[in-house]
């Protein structure tokens, strides 16, 4: 990372939430107010500003595309989605218990994998659908995790950074992958 | 004034929010940019907003026909992103002279009031 180049991690994070007509904008006016922030002061503290700038954003734009008629498309989507994202994780898991691994162990080691596969699969769809619901679809795996661990439902006994890892590991695999299949195409086409 | 008043809808009476970006946009000669007027309102009022607040706000004054905004060119210190300029329209201007007049009728012989509260 370059002295001029503000977080990765919070800029991704914007592209992601931010909808499609103000994404630039807020965007390119962070990255100018960041630089010129740069040359007056040290880049940890501008890069503070920047994330402060991020983190206390996101609540105002979530909030205002949830206020917009464009919000009961998203979560249509992100529904839908989820639902056939739930049916072909639980078709999966049900033929691994069946043929590949009986054992109760080895159905907790390829658990993950089934989950986060479902959940980078289940984020490119609802991004090739519908970009902006990639968030809900997000917030519905870390809702129904939470209930699931919550309820106990797995009785196997795991240790807690198992479970830490379904709840965000899952939303973060729904939000990250379109973006990062987008990266590669684009890197794709240029090369 | 009252005449406006009584058209004015109560979904149309100006938040305080989009009420301060406004007068910011109307200060900045009715063109300015996100980053600008978060900027105009930290050095008047010391509100340390954020730009997606502003943002979000400046959406609504453009559904509401207060504000338009048009796409500017993209510029390298903006990493190759394009800036959104917002102008105040008419029924902007509009929706800000009613709200201040009902502030001053609303104020208008309060100041011996505010000794006893």
């Amino acid at each position: 990372m370059s002295r001029s180049s503000p977080p990765t991690l919070a800029c991704r994070l914007l592209e992601t939430i931010v909808p499609t007509p103000y994404r630039e904008a807020i965007l390119g006016d962070l990255i100018e107010e960041y630089r010129l922030r740069t040359q007056s002061t040290s880049r940890f503290t501008a890069s503070r500003w920047f994330w402060s700038q991020t983190c206390r954003s996101v609540p105002s734009i979530v909030w205002s595309s949830l206020r917009s008629r464009d919000c009961l498309i998203s979560i249509c989507t992100a529904m839908g989605v989820y639902i056939v994202m739930k049916i072909l994780e639980h078709a999966a898991e049900l033929a691994i218990s069946k043929w590949v691994a009986p054992q109760p162990t080895t159905y907790v080691v390829l658990a993950p994998v089934v989950f986060l596969t479902s959940s980078a699969i289940g984020g490119c769809v609802t991004a090739r659908i519908h970009r902006g619901a990639t968030k809900f679809l997000a917030l519905m795996v870390m809702i129904t995790v939470a209930v699931l661990i919550d309820l106990k439902v797995c009785t196997i006994p795991v240790p807690w950074w198992y479970e830490f890892g379904f709840l965000t590991l899952g939303p973060l695999a729904v939000i990250i992958t379109p973006t990062l299949f987008g990266r590669l195409k684009q890197q794709g086409a240029v090369a | 004034m009252f005449y406006y008043i009584e058209q004015m809808k109560r979904g149309e009476l100006l938040g305080s929010l989009e009420h301060i970006i406004l007068l910011a946009l109307v200060r900045l000669d009715g063109n300015a940019h996100g980053m600008i007027v978060r900027r105009e309102i930290e050095e008047r009022t010391g509100r340390n907003i954020s730009i997606g607040a502003v943002y979000a706000t400046l959406e609504r004054l453009e559904t509401k026909g207060y504000v338009s905004s048009f796409t500017g060119e993209p510029t390298p210190e903006r990493g190759g992103r394009a800036k959104r300029m917002f102008r105040v329209e008419a029924a902007g201007k509009r929706a800000l002279e009613v709200s201040e007049q009902t502030i001053l009728s609303m104020t208008a012989g309060l100041k011996d009031r505010w000794r006893t509260i």
